[in-house]
């Protein structure tokens, strides 16, 4: 009998007895209330959600050390271990997220491309949509604020900054030469296909640390990590042809893609105003190799071979039968990385890339062949000690040989230079709250051509004021080694520099950006020289200086008109120089006080179609008149161009595109050349330059073929 | 005596009889769901799966419930946060039941949750994962119902966009309802559901294709 008592006994304490209260109160940072928040002990099935004024209270039968959990949407989940009898009457305070789409970004001076940012200035399909880009990622970033448009050159231009002032990164690795060559008064395209790409970060001043020798911008981009599917791609253009082919295995995959572009049938159809012996003719291959290693570790190795041959008359003021450039370039490149995480929230990046790049020039008389070999090695590790702290830091190694042999009726030179930076970067991320974060960096870089050592402090701090605006500001301190063309003849330089002040507003709402953003930016250390070009013999010193200041500002709504999005960009520069062979102070040739363009692209269902409209403006570039004396005093007129494409699907697989830059056939002045000596009336005759054709069409007719019928390449074009 | 029997008797088959903790919780939250209190009844999926940590159904329905209830959202901050949550959720699940059909089709409903918020952000990236989703789930698991109407679904959704006929997928569908009535409910909470999808889709079907 008593037996049986005790036992019932334990077993209404079991049932019944053994409850604990656990109980409390769940509030924000502010101290007010959080409601429905999440409260229960790991492991029990005891817990319940927050009332209206942030109180809980449950009942646990779970005895000793338990952890409770308390989380809630866009915050962060708190844990805390305890004995259940001491669970009752706390409070506890959560912690914003400061990982949600609402948290305040640093990101004064740069524009994200792609779906993994937070605020997309483009989309994926944006890039190669543009009308007027040609399918060159380069040419869409040509459509953002901050970007000169220098018509015949095809390159970045960036906030008053030359074309070499940027540099390009896939995947954390430099690309060393990312433009194809061209003859001079053609635009140059990158070398790099857009569709290799998921992300692109554009950053037009005050980046981050890990980033250096680029004294106005960077541009980074971010290879995907695994393709989706198996196929073959086929393109027929009227250019060219491309044959693509993409395989996949468990753990890794391949891709190969080769392209032939011969211009000749074109400039039989069209001829432009130059004489092409050999138009341009190029053949090219590339493969990306992934593999996923079964800890997250991530391998890539991409290889990319062109070769580019074509020889032209270009005519000019002051030769008579004009000039013959011809030249014949091949270049190698190969970019391998290793991604990987390791344990207690370290990652680890690291990678290798070289190129090999070798023209041989034929300029009139003289024969130059040019023989540049690069590599760049990196090793960076990242610590993430919370979501509000994360440490980054790494060191890195360029190497850059470049031989030039020189060669003209009986004489020869050879110039030679070695090029190797050694540099380190710490850099850190802190949020402060969900509202206030900042970036603080330090990048040490030592030359050894030129035998100095630079430190460059970088900070950038952004606020968000509002639940759709924010503000930002940013610093930086930033080096470059003078450029091939001037090392190659001299080394007793020191690095050109520039400090970047930046100043920027956003707001976002809704499938709607307005972003505004304001510069300063100082020019040091320019390199300066006492000829008419760059020669062997000139005298070089680093005495050039300069500034840029301007505003950008950003509009695009992809809300207001249905199945239509825009953006439109206006830039205004305010720049000065004093370098290269400068007597004074001058805004430069490649500079344009108001830069506008406007895309606008509308979906029409009905015909499947994609159509599209870019408008591009920029006020006239300076020049100099030797009539009137002065130095870069005049200014030729505006640039005006209105492009049109036109995409059309004719079946899930397969697409017509169509490309007409400069509709309206506006003739556009890219500048003019003054002959060297007075005509008999004893002026300067001169000669305008203008491009080498007013439109360029394009028709490309586009095939996939996979498993799946709906995927095409529109993301190609 | 005979009463302290009677009591302890009672106790015990009170605690033999009742649900299972797990069975309780699983109906509870089944209930809350159906009640539309989407965030009780994913928090209650929650608990129950911090408790069953080699059971993938509770981290499964929160997962499927979070991204159910982001479709129509209009706030993108949200919809990223919940879907963010979610797929934390599903990755939980799939760790615990590797190559599981169920879980992998519910990754691609998560996909479609982004490409419905903006098609033109998401879509390129995301309609290609999803292809690539189904044919997996297929060739793990051919006969499963919901795999094929769900990889059926889509097609259609393209084949609509093209303006083509859906009538070939019509049979897909038909195939599903077969299998949906061929399938063995054996496992208890196991998401069985779909069959009311296909007749709806069959009979959409039946009307668009008919001559008329």
């Amino acid at each position: 009998m008593k037996t049986l008592l005790f036992l019932l006994l334990t077993l209404l304490c079991s049932n019944a007895f053994s409850q604990t209260t656990i109980s409390g109160k769940i509030i924000d940072q502010q101290g007010s209330p959080i409601m429905e928040a999440s409260v229960y002990l790991k492991g029990t099935y005891d817990g319940t959600a927050t009332t209206e004024d942030g109180t809980f209270t449950f009942e646990t039968t779970a005895i000793g050390l338990q952890t409770l959990i308390a989380s809630s949407i866009s915050f962060e989940t708190y844990s805390k271990a305890d004995d259940v009898t001491k669970l009752n009457m706390i409070t506890i305070k959560l912690k914003d997220d400061v990982n949600t789409l609402d948290a305040v970004t640093v990101n004064a001076g740069t524009f994200n491309a792609g779906d993994n940012a937070k605020v997309t200035a483009l989309k994926p399909l944006d890039i190669v949509t543009t009308a007027g880009a040609l399918g060159d990622f380069v040419g869409a970033l040509q459509t953002l604020p901050g970007t000169s448009n220098v018509a015949e050159d095809g390159r970045l231009f960036v906030r008053g900054g030359d074309a070499e002032e940027t540099q390009i990164f896939v995947d954390g690795m430099r690309v060393f030469t990312p433009y194809s060559p061209s003859a001079n008064n053609i635009p140059t395209r990158g070398r790099l296909s857009p569709f290799l790409f998921k992300g692109i970060t554009f950053s037009t001043g005050g980046y981050s640390a890990e980033y250096g020798q680029a004294l106005s911008s960077v541009l980074l981009l971010n290879s995907i990590n695994e393709p989706q599917e198996e196929k073959t791609e086929i393109s027929i253009m009227t250019v060219g042809l491309g044959l693509g082919n993409t395989q996949k295995w468990k753990k890794s995959s391949l891709s190969l893609n080769t392209s032939y572009i011969n211009l000749a049938p074109y400039q039989k159809l069209y001829p432009d105003n130059n004489e092409w012996h050999k138009p341009v003719e190029s053949v090219g291959g590339e493969a990306v190799y992934r593999y996923k290693f079964n800890n997250d570790g991530l391998l890539k190795v991409y290889g990319a071979y062109s070769s580019v041959n074509f020889d032209l008359t270009q005519e000019d003021i002051n030769v008579a039968d004009g000039i013959r450039f011809g030249l014949k370039n091949r270049n190698l490149y190969i970019n391998s990385s290793y991604q990987d995480f390791l344990e207690k929230d370290w990652s680890i990046a690291t990678g290798i890339s070289f190129a090999n790049d070798h023209s041989e020039i034929k300029y009139n008389t003289s024969d130059i062949t040019d023989n540049e070999n690069s590599a760049h090695l990196k090793l960076a590790f990242k610590k993430y000690f919370s979501s509000r702290y994360k440490l980054n830091f790494g060191a890195e190694y360029f190497a850059t040989n470049f031989t030039e042999n020189f060669e003209d009726s009986g004489f020869e030179d050879d110039y030679e230079f070695d090029n190797n930076i050694f540099s380190s970067f710490l850099e850190t991320d802190i949020f402060f709250s969900k509202k206030l974060a900042t970036k603080i960096g330090l990048r040490g870089e030592y030359s050894e051509l030129l035998q100095e050592f630079n430190l460059s402090p970088r900070l950038s701090l952004a606020y968000k004021s509002g639940t759709n605006s924010q503000f930002s500001l940013a610093y930086g301190e930033f080096f470059q080694n003078p450029k091939n063309d001037y090392l190659k003849y001299n080394s007793d330089f020191t690095a050109e520099n520039t400090t970047h002040y930046i100043a920027n507003y956003q707001y976002v709402k809704n499938k709607q950006i307005f972003r505004a953003e304001a510069y300063y930016k100082e020019y040091g250390n320019l390199v300066k020289y006492d000829t008419p070009f760059a020669l062997p013999t000139s005298t070089y010193n680093n005495s050039g200086s300069g500034y840029a200041k301007g505003l950008d500002i950003f509009w695009r709504d992809n809300k207001s008109i249905k199945n239509t999005e825009y953006w439109m960009s206006y830039s205004y520069l305010d720049t000065e120089r004093n370098y290269k062979n400068f007597p004074t102070s001058a805004t430069p040739d490649f500079a344009s006080k108001h830069n506008a363009s406007l895309v606008v692209k509308r979906w029409i269902e009905d015909w499947k179609s994609q159509l599209g409209f870019s408008y591009n403006y920029s006020s006239g570039r300076k020049y100099t008149d030797p009539n009137l004396g002065g130095f870069l005093t005049e200014e030729a007129k505006s640039f005006n161009s209105l492009n049109a494409n036109y995409a059309y699907l004719i079946s899930p697989q397969k697409i017509l595109y169509v490309s007409v830059s400069n509709v309206l056939g506006t003739k556009n002045v890219n500048g003019y050349q003054y002959a060297n000596q007075t005509n008999t009336d004893g002026l300067f005759e001169r000669r305008t330059i203008t491009p080498a054709a007013d439109r360029f069409f394009f028709i490309g007719f586009f095939w996939t073929i996979s498993d799946n019928k709906n995927d095409n390449q529109l993301d190609n074009l | 005596m005979k009463t302290v029997l009677l009591i302890a008797t009672f106790i015990f088959t009170l605690s033999l009889s009742a649900q299972t903790p797990y069975e309780k919780g699983m109906n509870e939250a089944f209930a809350l769901w159906e009640q539309q209190k989407n965030t009780e009844a994913v928090q209650l999926f929650e608990r129950i799966a911090s408790a069953e940590t080699d059971n993938w159904l509770p981290p499964y329905y929160a997962g499927l419930i979070e991204i159910v209830s982001s479709f129509g959202l209009k706030d993108e901050a949200l919809l990223n946060t919940k879907l963010t949550r979610a797929k934390e959720f599903l990755d939980n699940a799939s760790e615990i039941s590797e190559n599981n059909p169920e879980i992998m089709i519910t990754y691609a409903l998560l996909n479609t949750a982004y490409i419905a918020f903006n098609g033109a952000k998401y879509g390129m990236t995301l309609s290609g994962e999803n292809v690539a989703i189904y044919q997996k789930a297929l060739a793990i698991a051919p006969s499963n119902p919901r795999v094929l109407l769900g990889k059926t679904e889509w097609d259609m959704g393209a084949a609509k966009f093209f303006g083509k006929s859906i009538a070939p997928y019509c049979e897909d569908v038909e195939r599903a309802i077969v299998l949906f009535n061929e399938e063995e409910q054996t496992v208890p909470y196991y998401p069985y559901s779909g069959l009311e999808r296909a007749n709806e889709i069959s009979a959409n079907c039946k009307k668009e294709t008919s001559p008329n």
